[in-house]
C-alpha cells in the first residue's frame, strides 16, 4: 500500500497566464499611451522645420539595398555639385501618379556634347543603348507593392505648387521627405522606411488623408 | 495608435449625430445611381464594360456554376409574373405576352450598409464620399460581408485568378486598380478609380468637381444612357435631380411621394439599408 | 482538486490568457523592406510630349466587331491599349459601344493570335510565303471576306481587276439582305434611314434591332429617345425570343417561317376593320392581303385573331408607326407593304445618303454569295481563293456541304487572325494584325451622319511583330499583280493618308492630325431619293408547319458570340445570354407543353437531327418560343477555334439544308428536325436559376396608363 503523499498546492496555471495576459496587455497599452505624446512633440521621427515650410518634416532614416542599375548614375554629380533640380528629370512627378524615370533623350540632350561616350564609359553605354534603340532597364528601388496606389502628383502639389512660402527651386527638399538628400548617393538608394507606417505618421502631421481608399483602391 | 477612449471622446459629438444632420460623417460627396429599367434594354454591355475596366477575372463554367462568378455588376431577367403562372401547367401551350424585364444590380453602396459593422478587420467602411469602400489589402476573408449583403453583390475570390489572364491578355490589365488576390472580397466601387482621377484633375486645375466630368464605366457604355451616375450632394447634378423629381429622399425607408405612382424606387427598401441606387420602373403598355 | 491543464481546460485557459494579448494590438514597428529592387521600370527613349507615364492617352479609331462600324476612342497608357469607349463625335453610336465592342481589346490580346506565316503545318517567313502563293497561284484568284468597305474595299477591287478579274464574295450570315431587298423593290433605296426615335409605335416581325440588326447601338440610341416622351410601343412578332423581343410592350409567337401571314394578317385588319387604303401598294398585293383571313393567319401562324386586332389597332393609335422584317424576303416585304399602306414612308422611312465616292461604299455581306462562292468552287471555276473576315467551315449549312467545295480549290490562302474551322483547311495562313493594330477607313453600315466615313488607327504598336494590316497585304498583292497607280506607296498607311489628304483637300500635318483625332473624315454625300414602287412578290407559303412529328428549329445570332466569331472571347463566353442567362455552352429554347409532350425536362440532353447533320445539348423551357419551334442560337461550337471556344457547345448551323429565299438567295435559318431525349441531364449553368420575382419589387413595371396620369397630373413628373 502507497504511502499517503503530503497534499501540496497545485501551480495556479490559470491565474498566472491570465495575469500574464493582464500584463502583457498594459504593457502595450501603455506603450502605445507613451508613444502618444511623443507624436507631435520632439518625435524622433518628424521634425518641425525650416526644410519645408508649413510642414512637418518626415526625418526617420533607413539604410536601404545596393540596387545595381544599368547604368551607373551618379546623384551626388547631377542632382549635388551640377545643382539640377529634381524635377528637371523626373518631370512626371508635376503631373502623374509616377515621378518616372527620364526618357533617354533627356541626358542625351546634354550627353551629346558634355561628358560624351569618348570621355565617359558609363555614356557610352547608353549611347550604345540610346542608338540601338534600347531602353535601360532600370531596377525600381522605391517600389511599393501593387496594391498601394501612391500620386505622386498631390504630393507635390500640397508641399510644393500649392505651398505658398515654398520655392520650386527648392523642390529637392519636398523630394527629401519621402527619398531621403538624394545628392549624398550615387545610385539611388531607398533611404526611408516607406512603410505604412511612415506614410500614416506624416499623414497624421500634415492633415493628410486618413482614408484607406485613397491609397488602396 | 490614437488612442481608443480619447477618440471615443472626441468624436462622440460625429457619432451621435442623425441621419438628417447628415450622419456621422462630413461628407464631401453623395455619389449615387439612377438607372431607368425602362431604357435599360438588358444588353449586357454594362457589365462586361465593367469587366473591362475593374480587372475582373472570368472563372469558366464550373466555377460560375458554383456562384463563383466575379460580375460586379450582373443584369438579371425576370419574365413577368402573368405569365409565370402558369409555367407549371404543362399544357397550357400560351406563350408570353410580353418581353423580360432586366435589372443591372451592383452594390447599393448603402448609407447603412450591413456589410460594414461586421467586417472583423474594418476592411469595409463607409468613405467621405459615400461610397462602401473595399479595402483588399486588408481583407481577410471572413465573409461575413457578403453574408450580410441582401443584395449578394459581394464576390469573394475563392481562387487565385493568375490563370484568368494568359498572355498577352494581361497587358489589358489596368494600372489603377488592384488585381485581387485569393482570399480578398470585391465588389462594385463605383469605378473609384474614375472618381480619384476626376478629383485629381480637378484640384491640379484648381477647381470643383462638377456634374459629368466622373462617368462610371457602366454609365459610359450604356448604348441607351439607361444609367446615371452624379453627386447627390450638389444640387445642380442630373442626378440629384432625377432623385428629386422621384420624391426618393436618403434617410428613411418610407417614402413620401405626392404621387406614389412615381417611377423611382428603391430595392429591398423596406430594410432600412438606404441604398444609393434608384431604380426607374420600367414602363409597359398592358 | 488540482487544477491541471487537461484537455476540459485547455480551451478556457487560452481563451482568458488569449485574451489579454489581444487587447494588446500590435503595431509593431517595422523596417522590412518591401519591394527594393524587385521590379523593373524601362524608360522611354523619345517619347511624344503628350506621354506622360501614368496617364492615358486617348486615340480616336473604328470598332470591327461587327459590320456596325461603330467609333470608338482606346485609352493607352504606356504603349497598352486598356480600355475602349465609344467615339461621342461619331453620329452611329454617339459615345456607346457594346459588349462586343468593348471585347474587340481581348481580339487583341487574345493568347490564341496566329503570330506567323505558315505554310501547311509549318511556320515561315513572309517572304517564304509570298512566294509560294505567287508559285502556286492558278486562274484569276477570288476573295471572300465579311462586309467591306473603305479604301481597304477599294484596294480589293484593284487587286482583284490587276490579277484577273476574279469574284469578290462577301458573306456575313447575320446580314439584313432581305430587308435591304423589299426595301429596293418597293422604294428604289436599299437602305433608306429608319427614324425609330420618331415612330410611336414599332412592329418587329423578326428584325432584332436592338441585337443584332444593321447596327444596335445605333438603334439602342434612337430606342431610348422612342421610350421617352410621347412613348412609344413596341411589338415583336416571332417565333423565338430575341433581345428586340424582350423589351416588347407585346411579344407575339409565330411558327417559324410564317411572321409573313402574320404581316399580311396586319394589313388584312387594317383593310377591312379600319378602312385603310391599299391604293398604294404594288399590283397583286391587295389580292394576297384580301386573301390572308384572321382564320388562315391563325392556321399557319398559331397567332389568333385577338392578337392581330391588337397589333394593328396599336398600329392605328400610335401614329407614326415603323415596320421592319427579316428572316426571309416575305416577312421583309410583307412589313415594307405595312409601311407603305400606313404612309410610313416619308415620315419614319426617309430615304438613305449616298456617298460621293461610291467606291468606298459599303460592300454588304449576305449568305448568298456564300452559295455561289460553293457553287463556283463546286464547278471548278475557283483557282485561288483569298479568305478573311470569314469563317465559312463553321457558319456554312450543314447542307451546303462547304468543305467538299473548298476541297476543289486549288489553292487557299487564310488571312486571319485565330486559327480556326476555315484556315485549318487553308494551304497558306497569313497572320492578321488586329483592329487595334490597323489602319483603315470603314463606312458605318447604316451610313448615318450624312457622309461620315469613319477612321481606323492604331492604338498600340504590334503586339506580335510578324503580323500585317489587311490594307498592307492587299497593297502588297495589288503591286505585285502589277496595279497601276500603286508604285509610290511603300505602305498602307501611305497610301490611306494620301487618300485622305485628297479627300479632305490639305495634306499638312495638322489637317492629317485633325482627322485622326475626330476619327473621321467627311466625304461629299448627297440624299439619295424614293422611286415609284417597283413590284413586291409576296409568296406565302402555304403551310410552314413543321413535318408532323418534328419541331422547326430556329437559329440566331446574339449580341454576344453573333455569329461565332467571338466565341474565342473569355468575357463574351462568360457573359450571360441576355435571354436565357446561359453561360459557356449552347442550349436549346423549347416551350414546357412541348418538352412535356417529349417527356424533357430542364436540363434534359437532346439530340436534334435534320437531314443535313445532328446536335446534342441541353433543353431550356420557357414560355418565349412558339410550341412547334426549338430554338438554338447560333455562336457555339467550335471544333477549331482556341483555347476558349474549342470543344464548347454545339453549332446549330449544321443542321441547315441550305435552302435559299427565292428572291435574295439567302439561306433560310429555320429547317424541320427530330429531338429525342438521350436520358442525359446535367444542370445547365445560368446567372440565376429563377425566372420570377417572387412578388417582390425587384425590377418593377408601371403601366403606360399610370404614367400618362402622371404626366397629366403634373405631380412631380413621370
Amino acid at each position: 500500500m502507497s504511502p499517503d503523499r503530503p497534499k501540496r498546492r497545485p501551480f495556479p496555471w490559470i491565474r498566472t497566464i491570465m495575469a500574464a495576459g493582464v500584463v502583457g496587455a498594459l504593457i502595450v497599452l501603455g506603450g502605445q499611451m507613451l508613444e502618444q505624446e511623443r507624436v507631435g512633440g520632439e518625435s524622433p521621427v518628424t521634425e518641425a522645420g525650416p526644410r519645408v515650410p508649413n510642414a512637418v518634416f518626415p526625418t526617420d532614416t533607413f539604410i536601404g539595398k545596393d540596387v545595381p542599375q544599368p547604368i551607373n548614375y551618379s546623384h551626388k554629380l547631377h542632382a549635388g555639385d551640377l545643382n539640377i533640380n529634381c524635377l528637371y528629370c523626373h518631370t512626371y512627378a508635376r503631373r502623374s501618379k509616377v515621378a518616372g524615370i527620364p526618357p533617354t533623350a533627356k541626358c542625351m540632350g546634354c550627353h551629346t556634347v558634355i561628358a560624351t561616350a569618348d570621355e565617359k564609359p558609363e555614356i557610352e553605354k547608353l549611347t550604345i543603348m540610346w542608338e540601338s534603340g534600347q531602353s535601360p532597364a532600370w531596377n525600381k528601388v522605391n517600389d511599393m507593392p501593387d496594391f498601394v496606389h501612391f500620386s505622386h502628383e498631390r504630393h507635390l502639389q500640397k508641399f510644393l505648387f500649392d505651398n505658398p512660402d515654398m520655392n520650386v527651386e527648392d523642390s529637392r527638399e519636398v523630394c527629401a521627405m519621402c527619398h531621403g538628400d538624394m545628392v549624398e548617393v550615387g545610385v539611388a538608394k531607398k533611404m526611408r522606411p516607406l512603410t505604412m507606417g511612415f506614410c500614416n505618421t506624416c499623414h497624421e502631421n500634415n492633415d493628410g488623408p486618413a482614408d484607406c481608399t485613397r491609397c488602396h483602391k | 495608435m490614437p488612442s481608443l477612449l480619447g477618440n471615443i471622446f472626441k468624436g462622440w459629438a460625429d457619432y451621435s449625430k442623425g441621419n438628417e444632420e447628415g450622419g456621422h460623417h462630413d461628407y464631401e460627396h453623395m455619389y449615387a445611381l439612377a438607372i431607368d429599367l425602362d431604357l435599360c434594354t438588358g444588353c449586357n454591355a454594362c457589365s462586361t464594360a465593367c469587366y473591362a475596366e475593374n480587372n475582373l477575372p472570368v472563372v469558366g463554367e464550373d466555377k460560375f456554376g458554383a456562384r463563383q462568378a466575379m460580375h460586379w455588376l450582373r443584369v438579371e431577367r425576370y419574365f413577368d409574373e402573368p405569365d409565370m403562372d402558369k409555367i407549371e401547367d404543362t399544357n397550357a401551350t400560351d406563350t408570353q405576352s410580353r418581353g423580360a424585364s432586366f435589372l443591372p444590380m451592383m452594390c447599393q453602396h448603402c448609407n447603412a450598409a450591413p456589410c460594414e459593422p461586421v467586417c472583423p478587420v474594418g476592411a469595409t467602411y463607409h468613405t467621405v464620399d459615400g461610397l462602401n469602400a473595399q479595402v483588399y489589402n486588408r481583407c481577410i476573408g471572413s465573409r461575413y460581408c457578403a453574408n450580410n449583403c441582401p443584395f449578394r453583390v459581394r464576390y469573394f475570390n475563392f481562387y487565385d485568378n493568375a490563370d484568368s489572364w494568359p498572355a498577352p491578355m494581361d497587358q489589358q490589365l489596368n494600372p489603377d486598380i488592384s488585381v485581387r488576390s485569393k482570399g480578398v472580397m470585391e465588389k462594385c466601387s463605383m469605378c473609384i478609380q474614375r472618381t480619384r482621377a476626376a478629383r485629381d484633375t480637378a484640384k491640379r486645375e484648381g477647381r470643383e468637381l462638377k456634374d459629368g466630368d466622373i462617368q462610371t464605366a457602366c454609365q459610359q457604355t450604356c448604348p441607351t444612357s439607361a444609367i446615371l451616375f452624379g453627386d447627390l450632394l450638389d444640387e445642380a447634378s442630373a442626378i440629384s435631380k432625377v432623385w428629386k423629381r422621384h420624391q426618393v429622399k436618403l434617410g428613411t425607408y418610407k417614402q413620401d411621394k405626392e404621387n406614389p405612382e412615381l417611377r423611382g424606387y428603391r430595392i429591398f427598401e423596406e430594410l432600412n439599408v438606404d441604398t444609393k441606387v434608384l431604380y426607374l420602373e420600367r414602363v409597359r403598355e398592358v | 482538486m488540482a487544477t491541471k491543464i487537461d484537455r476540459r481546460n485547455f480551451l478556457k485557459v487560452l481563451g482568458l490568457g488569449g485574451a489579454g494579448a489581444a487587447l494588446a494590438g500590435c503595431d509593431m514597428p517595422s523596417y522590412a523592406t518591401l519591394e527594393e529592387g524587385e521590379e523593373q521600370v524601362f524608360s522611354y527613349l523619345a517619347p511624344e510630349e503628350y506621354m506622360v507615364p501614368g496617364i492615358g492617352v486617348w486615340y480616336a479609331s473604328t470598332c470591327l466587331q461587327c459590320a456596325a462600324g461603330c467609333g470608338v476612342h482606346g485609352r493607352v497608357r504606356e504603349g497598352h491599349a486598356l480600355k475602349l469607349e465609344g467615339n461621342p463625335d461619331t453620329a452611329v453610336n454617339k459615345g456607346k459601344l457594346c459588349q462586343m465592342g468593348q471585347s474587340a481589346l481581348q481580339t487583341h490580346y487574345n493568347p490564341d493570335r496566329i503570330t506567323s506565316p505558315r505554310i501547311g503545318e509549318k511556320n515561315v517567313t513572309w517572304p517564304e510565303a509570298l512566294a509560294f502563293i505567287k508559285e502556286k497561284v492558278t486562274g484569276a484568284p477570288v476573295w471572300m471576306t465579311g462586309s467591306i468597305s473603305g479604301h481597304q474595299a477599294v484596294l480589293l477591287d484593284i487587286h482583284l481587276n490587276a490579277s484577273g478579274g476574279g469574284a469578290h464574295y462577301a458573306v456575313e450570315t447575320v446580314n439584313a439582305q432581305v430587308w435591304q431587298a423589299a426595301c429596293a423593290d418597293a422604294l428604289g433605296d436599299a437602305q433608306p434611314n429608319l427614324h425609330i426615335d420618331k415612330a410611336l409605335s414599332v412592329l418587329s416581325f423578326g428584325a432584332d434591332f436592338l441585337g443584332t440588326w444593321i447596327s444596335p447601338v445605333k438603334f439602342m440610341a434612337d430606342y431610348g429617345a422612342f421610350r421617352a416622351a410621347p412613348r412609344g410601343v413596341l411589338t415583336v412578332v416571332e417565333p423565338a425570343m430575341t433581345l428586340s423581343g424582350a423589351n416588347a410592350d407585346h411579344w407575339v409567337a409565330a411558327r417559324p417561317g410564317s411572321e409573313a401571314a402574320v404581316a399580311l394578317g396586319v394589313a388584312q385588319v387594317l383593310a377591312t376593320a379600319y378602312s385603310v387604303s391599299t391604293s398604294a401598294l404594288p399590283s397583286g398585293a391587295a389580292d394576297a392581303i384580301a386573301a390572308m383571313t384572321p382564320e388562315r393567319v391563325s392556321a399557319l401562324s398559331g397567332v389568333d385573331a385577338k392578337t392581330l386586332s391588337k397589333i394593328a389597332r396599336t398600329l392605328m393609335s400610335n401614329s407614326p408607326s415603323l415596320v421592319i422584317g427579316d428572316g426571309s424576303y416575305e416577312t421583309a416585304a410583307a412589313a415594307m407593304m405595312l409601311n407603305l399602306m400606313l404612309g410610313n414612308v416619308g415620315a419614319t422611312i426617309t430615304p438613305g445618303v449616298e456617298l460621293i465616292p461610291t467606291d468606298l461604299g459599303v460592300r454588304n455581306g449576305s449568305t448568298k454569295a456564300l452559295a455561289d462562292f460553293a457553287t463556283d468552287a463546286q464547278a471548278g471555276r475557283i483557282g485561288t481563293a483569298f479568305i478573311t473576315g470569314a469563317n465559312p467551315v463553321f457558319t456554312a449549312p450543314g447542307g451546303l456541304k462547304i468543305e467538299d467545295a473548298l476541297a476543289k480549290i486549288g489553292l487557299k490562302v487564310a488571312v486571319a487572325m485565330f486559327e480556326d474551322e476555315t484556315t485549318a483547311l487553308c494551304d497558306v495562313v497569313l497572320p492578321l494584325a488586329s483592329s487595334l493594330e490597323d489602319w483603315g477607313t470603314h463606312v458605318p453600315a447604316t451610313g448615318a451622319g450624312r457622309g461620315e466615313v469613319h477612321v481606323q488607327q492604331p492604338l498600340m504598336e504590334k503586339l506580335h511583330p510578324d503580323v500585317l494590316g489587311l490594307g498592307d497585304i492587299m497593297l502588297g498583292l495589288a503591286q505585285d499583280a502589277g496595279a497601276d497607280g500603286l508604285e509610290d506607296f511603300e505602305d498602307y498607311y501611305g497610301y490611306l493618308r494620301t487618300a485622305i489628304s485628297a479627300m479632305i483637300g490639305a495634306d499638312l500635318e495638322p489637317a492629317w492630325q485633325a482627322v485622326l483625332q475626330a476619327g473621321k473624315v467627311q466625304a461629299p454625300a448627297a440624299d439619295r431619293a424614293f422611286t415609284a414602287n417597283g413590284a413586291i412578290a409576296i409568296n406565302v407559303p402555304e403551310t410552314s408547319a413543321p413535318t408532323a412529328g418534328q419541331l422547326s428549329l430556329i437559329t440566331t445570332a446574339r449580341q454576344g458570340l453573333f455569329d461565332g466569331r467571338h466565341a474565342n472571347l473569355p468575357w463574351l463566353q462568360e457573359a450571360p445570354d441576355q435571354i436565357s442567362k446561359a453561360v459557356w455552352d449552347s442550349w436549346a429554347e423549347i416551350h414546357p407543353a412541348t418538352a412535356a409532350g417529349l417527356g424533357l425536362k430542364d436540363g434534359d440532353y437532346v439530340t436534334i437531327t435534320s437531314d443535313s447533320g445532328a446536335i446534342t445539348t441541353r433543353v431550356f423551357l420557357y414560355k418565349g418560343v412558339h410550341p412547334d419551334a426549338i430554338a438554338v442560337p447560333m455562336g457555339r461550337g467550335h471544333t477549331h477555334y482556341g483555347r476558349y471556344a474549342t470543344g464548347i457547345g454545339v453549332n446549330p448551323l449544321s443542321l441547315l439544308d441550305g435552302t435559299a429565299d427565292a428572291r435574295t438567295g439567302e439561306f433560310i435559318n429555320t429547317t424541320s428536325v427530330r429531338v429525342h431525349a438521350t436520358g442525359d441531364n446535367r444542370h445547365l449553368v445560368r446567372l440565376m436559376d429563377v425566372d420570377s420575382q417572387y412578388g417582390r419589387k425587384l425590377a418593377a413595371t408601371i403601366s403606360a396608363d399610370q404614367l400618362r396620369r402622371n404626366q397629366a397630373n403634373k405631380q412631380g413628373s413621370a
